[in-house]
């Protein structure tokens, strides 16, 4: 899977689980650039990406992510 | 984390006259579907038909009571409705762990209520999180 294709599909995950409409991520984007982007929806977002990429993630490595591009930089080793 | 994936459940639960009539107290739905014997059969049905979101509730005694831990709180769950429920119906349900994820401290469950038939009466999905 290329870097592209993750944003891909984080752009549809996000847009589901969100639900206002289109959601077109950057690498840098973080919460708070995101409207809607909370903790709660935070956890619906990662069971989504866990569930749709097929891979787990460890508490460590989500607490390290300061953006986007650090999320896809973690799908990438996993996938 | 204590939940394993398909870890299984089982409970029976009885949609009784006084559940009935709690519920109705607590939602205001006099629709007459639900009250209305003449109404209900009138649209094909044998009875009254009890309110599908009477199994709701049985969900949150699922999380609350059933579960081997109380630190627990929903996250968000579905139903989709397949047959009615009658009054006095006994119910079966059945759930189990369809999904651990132990990122994020939440569990999903896959549930169905089973009718005496055996006809789903309704089945979906409820993600919990576990509280610390």
């Amino acid at each position: 899977m290329t870097r592209a294709e993750i944003i891909i599909k984080l752009n549809e995950i996000f847009a589901d689980i969100i639900d206002e409409g289109p959601v077109y991520l950057s690498e840098t984007n973080t919460s708070n650039d995101i409207e809607g982007w909370d903790s709660l929806t935070n956890i619906q977002l990662i069971v989504d990406i866990e569930k749709n990429l097929n891979i787990k993630f460890t508490s460590d490595e989500i607490f390290s992510w300061k953006n986007v591009g650090e999320m896809i930089d973690c799908i990438l080793i996993k996938k | 984390m204590d939940f394993q994936l398909n870890n299984s459940y089982t409970h029976q639960f009885t949609i009784t006259k006084e559940v009935y009539f709690h519920f109705q107290m607590c939602s205001n739905d006099r629709n007459p579907l639900h009250n209305d014997e003449e109404f209900a059969r009138s649209k094909g049905f044998p009875q009254i038909v009890m309110y599908g979101n009477i199994l709701n509730t049985f969900l949150s005694y699922f999380i609350g009571e059933c579960l081997h831990t109380k630190d627990v709180i929903i996250h968000s769950q579905e139903i989709a409705f397949k047959n009615p429920v009658f009054m006095n119906e006994k119910l079966d349900f059945e759930a189990f762990v369809s999904g651990v994820y132990e990122s994020v401290n939440t569990i999903e469950f896959k549930y169905k209520f089973i009718k005496p038939n055996g006809k789903i009466a309704a089945k979906g999905l409820i993600q919990i999180g576990l509280l610390k």
